[in-house]
């Protein structure tokens, strides 16, 4: 379970993230949806603890990020956006063993894991190439099945699908129907409204570091009486706060 | 202190490091190979200009040649006279090596007892002419040589009589006192180089690289706390700066065993070296590793890209250069004690007495004690800037 508790996050004189406070239960995916520069990343970072809050806190199973990173960080799988920051020199088996190790696995079933992540995710004939020979989508699965590797509790997924084609896409999708299934916590972030329509429970719309909306999407819809999920976004990130 | 993230950390930096290409050819290829290569060269290019410059002398003699003088030049391995209108043009032309200017009766005046004005011109600007001004000399030192005897002898005296003191010179130099002379002014400077620069792509790599490609970021958020990371870096960085000056140690060494330039009459002897002194050049090799890493891990992690690294890098390898090359010159027995107290400056001291062999224990706890202080300051300032989130999150 994660609580975001009045958190603010400012760099400088700069307000990245402004009193956000909503929470994810254990079993539920939450889709977390914002413009670029919403704060979403930065809020992110923060359950990760990667950045310390300025004020507030988040907890995630009940530990602090602020006071008890090392337990967070042991319950959390953490997979960033944009560039999925794998060592290139490495082979694909190296990266995922190398986070693996870090978070205290036994060889043995670290082996075993890995072995059942590339299955899933259908990546074994490339799992002992060198990663900088990857495509874009070759490289966000080995990414996504680092972050998994030591099956945390807490999955913190910022832009997963960027990069992969429809059907690694579809494998994923099922791969985070499953981890819900297992009572996995998840947060997801996108910028494509249908897939996040498809994988998430609720949503939270941010919108310049505050929150905008936290609920489900048919509440969404019913709220503002519209059914395009675009329009409906638009709507939300350009009206007045709701919450 | 968590030895096993530790040294899975390190393993991983280390693997990471093998593979990169660049990495081997600065700490590696560099010292093993183009250092060598470089002292062959310049050292073939010197034997061939002087083997040049002894083989062929060709002279210009303005006045009569066939006299006993002349004849004495002309025996002279290498010597030749070119005939010429324009003989200093020649020179300047590097035509002919030098331009000897003498009277035709030079026989006569000599056996009056007069004495005779030659004139001799040469190219200093020209290594080969400096050489024929030196075989043009020694011919003619000889035959006035002959020619004072000469005058002695029809006076009734011998040419001791002008010879009124004999200096006999001896050298109390070992041929390991004089390896070490000769390994101290080069083998300090090449080390500390080599320890500077050769932990410098390991150190732009590990933190402002990871940062650049974000790996970073997805390493802070394992439970690996942040001073054992820096812990793995530093010794993955120590580990390059350290082969790439052991590399260096190697090259040169060989180099100067195989051609020791300037020493062809010593015989090359590494016996100023024994287990004590080989443990204090690798106990400050050690420190300065560690001095060098951790100044080179701050700046990687204060820099904002791998680029911005490299250009911050920089003055690192100068800033151990100056104290390198003011040392240089030294002799252990000249260097002032606050340099054993200095940074860089205290590792050099030490490297010059150890080759001198001449170790003093004061000087090496002074530099072994000061280094460590050194060595703690930078480790210091390396694990602060590692914990500011600003700086290690793009």
């Amino acid at each position: 379970m994660i609580e975001v508790n009045q958190v603010t996050k400012r760099f400088g004189s700069f307000v990245a993230v402004d009193n956000l406070t909503f929470a994810i239960q254990p079993g539920e995916v939450l889709g977390l949806l914002g413009e670029n520069g919403a704060g979403k990343t930065t809020t992110m970072r923060m359950m990760a603890t990667v950045l310390q809050p300025t004020s507030g806190d988040i907890t995630v199973d009940g530990f602090s990020v602020s006071r008890q990173s090392m337990q967070v960080r042991r319950r959390i799988g953490l997979l960033f956006g944009g560039d999925v920051g794998l060592y290139g020199r490495l082979t694909a088996r190296e990266n995922i063993s190398y986070f693996g190790m870090l978070y205290g696995m036994e060889e043995r079933a670290l082996s075993e894991r890995i072995i059942q992540l590339s299955r899933t995710l259908q990546m074994e004939e490339y799992l002992d190439r060198r990663v900088s020979g990857f495509s874009r989508g070759m490289k966000q699965k080995v990414a996504i099945a680092r972050s998994l590797v030591h099956d945390p509790a807490v999955i913190l997924l910022d832009e997963p699908t960027t990069g992969l084609d429809v059907s690694a896409a579809s494998v994923f999708r099922r791969l985070i129907a499953d981890l819900r299934q297992a009572g996995k916590t998840i947060l997801f972030s996108s910028h494509n409204m249908g897939e996040v329509e498809k994988l998430c429970d609720r949503v939270v719309i941010m919108h310049r570091g505050r929150l905008r909306f936290v609920g489900s999407i048919a509440e969404l819809k019913q709220r503002y009486r519209l059914d395009d999920l675009d329009d409906l976004f638009m709507r939300v990130v350009g009206g007045e706060h709701d919450e | 202190m968590n030895r096993r993230q530790i040294w899975l950390v390190f393993r991983k930096e280390f693997i990471d490091l093998l593979r990169d290409r660049k990495t081997w050819i600065g700490a590696f290829v560099i010292p093993l190979v183009v250092i060598p290569l470089l002292f062959l060269l310049i050292g073939s290019s010197m034997s061939s200009v002087e083997e040049e410059a002894r083989s062929d002398i060709p002279l210009v003699v303005l006045g009569k040649a066939d006299q006993p003088l002349v004849e004495q030049l002309l025996a002279q391995p290498g010597t030749r006279l070119v005939q010429t209108d324009e003989p200093l043009a020649l020179l300047e032309q590097a035509e002919v090596r030098a331009v000897l200017e003498l009277p035709d009766d030079v026989e006569q005046k000599l056996s009056r007892g007069e004495t005779i004005k030659l004139t001799l011109w040469y190219d200093p600007s020209n290594q080969k002419s400096a050489y024929a001004r030196d075989v043009v000399g020694q011919a003619i030192d000889r035959y006035e040589q002959q020619v004072v005897a000469e005058r002695l002898n029809a006076v009734g005296l011998s040419t001791r009589a002008i010879q009124p003191i004999e200096t006999s010179v001896k050298s109390v130099a070992s041929d390991e006192r004089l390896t070490g002379s000769m390994l101290a002014s080069i083998i300090p400077l090449m080390l500390v180089i080599s320890l500077a620069s050769g932990g410098i792509p390991a150190a732009t790599d590990l933190v402002a690289g990871e940062k650049e490609r974000g790996t970073l970021e997805a390493l802070i958020a394992t439970p690996v706390a942040p001073k054992n990371m820096l812990t793995a870096k530093l010794f993955a960085v120590m580990l390059m700066s350290g082969i790439s000056a052991l590399a260096s140690l190697i090259s040169l060494s060989s180099v100067l065993a195989f051609a020791p330039f300037g020493m062809d009459q010593v015989e090359y002897s590494l016996g100023f070296l024994n287990p004590v002194t080989i443990a204090l050049l690798l106990v400050m090799l050690l420190l300065l590793a560690a001095l060098f890493a951790g100044v080179e891990l701050t700046i990687s992690t204060m820099a904002k890209s791998f680029k911005e690294a490299q250009t911050y890098m920089t003055p690192v390898v100068f800033g151990a250069m100056v104290p390198a090359y003011m040392m240089l010159p030294l002799n252990p027995a000249d260097v002032p004690l606050a340099y054993y107290l200095l940074p860089v400056f205290n590792g050099m001291a030490i490297f010059k007495e150890v080759f001198y062999g001449t170790v003093d224990a004061l000087h090496a706890l002074l530099a072994i004690a000061s280094s460590l202080v050194y060595v703690v300051a930078a480790i210091a300032v390396a694990a602060r800037f590692f914990q500011r989130e600003n700086l290690l999150v793009k």
